[in-house]
């Protein structure tokens, strides 16, 4: 069962689809989720969510910075992974001391949230964001404020890096279910 | 990405962009989509591109969604040495 020999070097989309394969599988490998059994419907919509964030994850970080939509994919998800092991900790915190240490604690985890690099503005002009520009920008991550040229290339690129994940997605799934 | 200057000016936009690059740009979206493609119709208007676009993003964020859910109950189901085998096969 030989993968089929593309020439990766002349196509970008195949080189696309080969990085995002590698590290989407090596972030499935890490987020172990074998071993969980999860019985009840909150469990297996976190272990969906998380292949999902991990999906996401990979295909922004094999774009990298070159992008946009991949540095707000990016934060996002770095945000969210420090918010939550600050939560946890903070929660911890909680138990332990009841005291004036907790307060100085609480604010230190409010100053430690970054400022979004990417902010979405809600007072956008309406002469500029109208209709099916405003929808496209609430789609494409990262493309609130910037202008409608940026706003056309993004997308494109956005879609081509979509598709091309959605492609080894369902490869992934294949594979999984014939064996 | 040099600074665009358009022939005429927009009232209250605060970005001069001309109307032909934004033409290009929306021709370059309407190659990527698959409908559009196939019915083969040259001249289709921006709103309709941008309307397409957007079905198009959503029904991708769905496949990814439904995707994901079957992989990780796929996932739960084998052997995890099988991931190693599918990274073995790729790194060919």
């Amino acid at each position: 069962m030989s993968p089929s020999q593309q020439p990766s070097s002349h196509n970008p989309t195949c080189l696309i689809k080969n990085r995002f394969a590698h590290r989407f599988v090596r972030a499935l490998n890490n987020l172990n989720i074998k071993n969980r059994s999860p019985h009840d419907e909150n469990q297996i919509y976190r272990r969906s969510h998380r292949v999902k964030i991990a999906a996401y994850a990979a295909m922004a970080s094999v774009v990298g910075s070159k992008r946009a939509w991949s540095r707000a994919v990016l934060w996002k998800v770095r945000n969210r992974s420090r918010n939550q092991g600050l939560l946890v900790s903070s929660r911890r915190k909680r138990v332990d001391c009841k005291s004036k240490t907790s307060n100085d604690h609480h604010a230190k985890v409010s100053v430690v949230r970054r400022r979004n690099p990417n902010p979405k503005r809600e007072d956008l002009d309406p002469f500029r964001y109208s209709g099916q520009e405003l929808k496209l920008r609430k789609l494409v991550p990262g493309a609130a404020t910037m202008d409608s040229c940026c706003l056309m290339d993004e997308t494109a690129d956005y879609i081509k890096c979509l598709a091309a994940q959605v492609e080894v997605m369902k490869t992934l799934v294949d594979f999984y279910t014939t064996t | 990405m040099s600074s665009r200057r358009s022939s005429r000016s927009r009232p209250s936009a605060p970005s001069m962009i001309t109307d032909d690059q934004i033409n290009d740009l929306v021709s370059k979206l309407h190659q990527l989509l698959p409908e559009i493609r196939n019915r083969c119709s040259d001249k289709v208007s921006a709103a309709r591109v941008l309307q397409e676009t957007c079905s198009y993003i959503k029904s991708l964020h769905r496949e990814v969604d439904d995707l994901s859910e079957r992989l990780s109950e796929l996932l739960d189901n084998t052997d995890s040495t099988q991931a190693s085998i599918i990274r073995s096969l790729l790194m060919q």
